[in-house]
């Protein structure tokens, strides 16, 4: 019976995303294929928690849904304001796109079958034993946490570095966004009350983060939220500290530390972002604390398309 | 649980393919940018799928560490690409 | 010793996050990042002389639960290629932003672009090589749109949602073979890969992914308009090391992984597709009226070159002439490299001097700029392949192999490719040749020429007369291989 309920629930959730990712792509108005988007991201979240995967319905709610909602949400509302809401979408019935339309067929079935062929045939069942069978020597009991700061720091070492290149290279554009009106008495009240809030709530996810789902890119995400709340009720700075050199150094001190502490590593003998077992965890938590920082503060960069906290100032703007 | 995780990842295709489908046909440039946002959800959505193994056991962690650098790497490309586009609706002053 | 991988890496990543902080060193910065980076890749190369492949495993843990670093004498002269390129260009661009508020933001993006090079070129985990991916496409974006103006915005945004596209296939054939095999590692994915639906749609999706993003026939045509209208000094980096690295890792995801049990028809597709490329890129170059267009199409063409390697290689079963065609291809990329930014730098020294690249007009520029001139000669003389260069070597290597191979026709086409290139080269040249004043000075930007000159030098010379060396080296590579071990 219990059976039963899950899957009928499943079918549900599977079918209402699907119905509301096709809607999202295929409404005419871009401003209702965002919010689409938008509620399409949240049932997403709510697919990972059915998959047991908390770490990443934390991340998408707060970067793959809200953040990046809201800076559809605000291009949308630039692109409206510059170029007059002109469409440039073409008729929809040449040649070339009844093939597309073919060609994706093929390829989702080919996909399909390929991909029931890997889960039905599979001889090996992932890394996930080794996973387990090592966490306790990394330092935390997360074992996301466990991979992403310690098994695999690599790779988000130079995901920090991706995240930096992307705002170096928004910055380099001298795009500035309108500011938004000083807010009205809804917003300014629950902002007044709801930032405080999410600081606290991202400085618990970033302590949680080696026992419970949480961490470094979720507690940066939360951080960034409160820092676009501000934007949005008309703070200019965004909650950014307004030195230029303040800003520039929080930019880059995740990948920074992380660098420093591998090399210094190296230094001591081991190898690089080997760390040695007794200081896992402090060494994980110091590397997440610098990471959370510039997490939040290139987030917010992003969205504001690299703007100084004056409104005039064009001239080699926010950095 | 094979179940679970078959009708999760053919969901993740279906995504997959469709969006990526709409990010090659001619449409306005946001909604491509939409469009390649659905097709990595798509992706992730495959990649949990055969990450979990069912409700007693705990899910492969590797893949959601996977995913949750795609989440990262997926914004700061969208960020890149509407700051890009806004270039082209109003180049700056400083031009 | 083996930490010589790391700091490969590390060395431009320090530099670049430096430039950030302090804007005004930028350009030391680079120069010496990049002067670093060259002693690094040569330590590299003598410890895998020594003693063969070097694997690192980062963070100490094994092959499957952490991310290991491979580094083999494949990955270790396109290392140093990439290495010494980016010194030259980094000189070059300290002189030719001098004036330029640009320089604050290329500094930065150049430097993580040459770590994530780097990175990408030593990478033996597929996640990773994913992560360095778009590592590598965002800031080569970033660089594409640095002047600002239209044409390079919107061949930076072209090229960002293709690059997009192409990851995702990219990340969609990890997904499977994650899903079917259990490990991102490409060692144990090398024992343990089957052929199946799952391999052969994971190498599809992989295979597609690159092949936008090494601009292979028919998806080549974002890269005309992204190389003419960046930078000069990005121009160069972009043709000569990031198409490359796409490349590098198709050679090397086919060679390590998949080459090993699937084949097939595969070969001849890409065969096909290169000869296109190759004819249809050496057909535009010939048509075009701009420098950097020209250039532009070059690459595409010898990408085409390239491919139609990869196309012999994956036919010839596991011997001398495989080895050989290896090196081969090799010593043709290599050569490449080199003078395809020799050719964009000087690129860059005419259009600053005369304010544009059009050919048909470039009479007196040439004329009143002997080292740029000669340069550029040199630079042609590679890219058409004649005797005295690298490319003569690998070209010869290539028809070689096609005749081994009984591919006529493949033949044929290279010879026919190697034609129009001169034809198209000798157009620009020929310029240089007339009634214009006599240069009054040998040089007229030495920090810009000097470096332009030594690539165009180690295109042709070094790699073409002294490769002597360089060749048994080349072999070692492949021998060492994993494929098939």
């Amino acid at each position: 019976m219990e059976a039963l309920i899950w899957t009928v629930f499943d079918f549900l959730l599977i079918t209402a995303m699907l119905a509301l990712g096709w809607s999202a792509l295929s409404t005419h108005s871009l401003r209702r294929g965002i919010a689409l988007f938008i509620a399409f991201g949240l049932l997403l979240s709510l697919v990972w928690v059915r998959l047991r995967a908390p770490d990443i319905a934390l991340a998408e709610a707060a970067i793959g849904t809200g953040l990046t909602g809201a800076l559809l949400l605000a291009a949308l509302r630039d692109e409206e304001s510059a170029a007059g809401a002109a469409s440039t979408e073409k008729p929809k019935n040449t040649i070339a796109d009844y093939l597309l339309i073919a060609a994706t067929v093929i390829l989702a079935l080919i996909l399909g079958w390929a991909l029931i062929d890997a889960l039905m045939n599979r001889q090996y069942s992932g890394l996930a034993n080794e996973v387990f069978t090592q966490l306790d020597r990394s330092g935390v009991t997360n074992p996301v946490t466990a991979v992403l700061l310690n098994f695999r720091a690599y790779d988000t070492f130079l995901e920090l570095a991706v995240l930096l290149v992307a705002v170096l290279g928004i910055r380099s554009l001298n795009v500035s966004r309108r500011p938004y009106l000083k807010a009205g008495l809804v917003l300014s009240g629950l902002t007044v009350w709801l930032v405080p809030v999410l600081i606290v709530i991202s400085a618990y996810l970033l302590w949680v983060g080696a026992h419970a789902p949480g961490g470094a890119f979720q507690s940066g995400a939360v951080l960034a939220a409160a820092g676009v709340l501000l934007r949005l009720s008309g703070y200019h700075g965004a909650g950014l500290p307004a030195r230029i050199v303040i800003r520039r150094a929080l930019m880059i001190v995740g990948v920074l530390v992380f660098a420093i502490i591998g090399l210094g590593l190296m230094v001591l003998g081991r190898g690089f972002l080997e760390y040695p077992l007794a200081w896992s965890g402090s060494l994980i938590l110091g590397i997440e604390t610098a990471a959370t920082l510039s997490i939040a503060v290139t987030l917010i960069m992003a969205f504001l398309a690299g703007e100084t906290g004056r409104a005039g100032n064009q001239e080699d703007s926010s950095c | 649980m094979l179940s679970v995780q078959m009708i999760y990842g053919l969901a993740g295709v279906l995504l997959f393919t469709f969006a990526l489908r709409v990010a090659l046909s001619q449409v306005a440039f946001l909604r491509r940018v939409l469009a390649i946002n659905v097709a990595g959800a798509g992706l992730f959505l495959v990649f949990i799928s055969a990450a979990y193994k069912g409700a007693g056991q705990p899910a492969d962690p590797v893949p959601h560490a996977l995913v949750l650098t795609g989440i990262v790497v997926a914004f700061s490309a969208t960020a890149l690409a509407i700051a890009l586009a806004r270039r082209l609706h109003r180049p700056s002053d400083d031009d | 010793m083996i930490d010589a991988l790391i700091w490969v890496i590390l060395i431009p990543l320090l530099g670049g996050l430096v430039a950030v902080l302090f804007p005004r060193i930028a350009g030391i910065t680079g120069i010496l990042s990049t002067a670093g980076m060259v002693f690094a890749c040569l330590v590299l190369i003598k410890l895998v002389a020594d003693s063969g492949p070097q694997v690192y495993l980062v963070g100490g843990w094994s092959a499957g639960l952490g991310i290991s670093l491979y580094a083999d004498g494949l990955s270790s002269l396109f290392l140093l290629m990439t290495a010494m390129i980016a010194l030259a260009v980094s000189i070059y661009a300290s002189s030719y932003f001098r004036q330029s508020h640009l320089r604050l933001h290329y500094w930065p993006l150049w430097l993580l672009l040459l770590s994530a090079l780097s990175a990408l070129l030593l990478a033996s985990d597929l996640f990773n090589i994913y992560v360095t991916l778009e590592l590598l496409g965002i800031s080569a974006v970033a660089l594409t749109a640095l002047d600002g103006k239209r044409p390079a915005v919107e061949a930076a945004v072209r090229y960002l949602v293709l690059g997009l596209l192409g990851s995702l296939g990219f990340l969609a054939g990890v997904a499977l073979l994650y899903a079917a095999y259990g490990s991102l590692d490409l060692a144990t994915l090398a024992t343990r890969i089957q052929p199946g639906a799952a391999s052969w749609a994971a190498a599809a999706l992989m295979t597609a992914g690159l092949m936008i993003k090494t601009a292979l026939f028919p998806m080549h045509f974002w890269l005309p308009p992204a190389h003419a209208n960046a930078p000069a000094p990005v121009s160069a980096a972009l043709s000569a090391l990031v198409v490359k690295a796409a490349f590098y890792l198709v050679l090397r995801l086919w060679l390590d992984l998949f080459g090993v049990s699937l084949s097939g028809g595969v070969s001849t597709l890409i065969g096909l597709l290169g000869a296109a490329a190759v004819l249809w890129g050496s057909w535009c170059a010939l048509q075009a009226e701009r420098l950097k267009v020209l250039a532009a199409y070059s690459t595409v063409a010898q990408i085409g070159y390239l491919f139609i390697f990869l196309a012999l290689i994956l036919e010839m079963p596991v011997g001398i002439p495989r080895d050989e065609a290896i090196a081969g291809l090799m010593l043709m990329a290599l050569s490449h490299g080199f003078a395809k930014s020799a050719f964009f730098l000087s690129t860059g020294i005419i259009q600053q001097r005369q304010g544009h690249d059009r050919i048909k007009e470039l009479a007196g520029a040439v004329q009143g700029m002997p080292v740029t001139t000669f340069t550029l000669a040199l630079a042609g003389i590679a890219l058409i392949g004649l005797p005295i260069s690298g490319a003569f070597l690998g070209k010869w290597q290539l028809i070689d192999g096609a005749l081994y191979l009984h591919d006529w026709l493949l033949a044929l086409v290279v010879l026919a490719g190697s034609l129009l290139a001169s034809a198209y080269i000798f157009r620009v040249l020929g310029q240089a040749f007339g009634n214009s004043p006599y240069p009054t000075k040998v040089l007229s930007i030495g920090m810009q020429e000097i470096p332009a000159m030594v690539l165009a030098l180690i295109a042709t010379l070094v790699l073409g007369l002294a490769s002597g060396p360089i060749w048994p080296f080349l072999e070692v590579t492949v021998m060492s291989g994993r494929a098939g071990m």
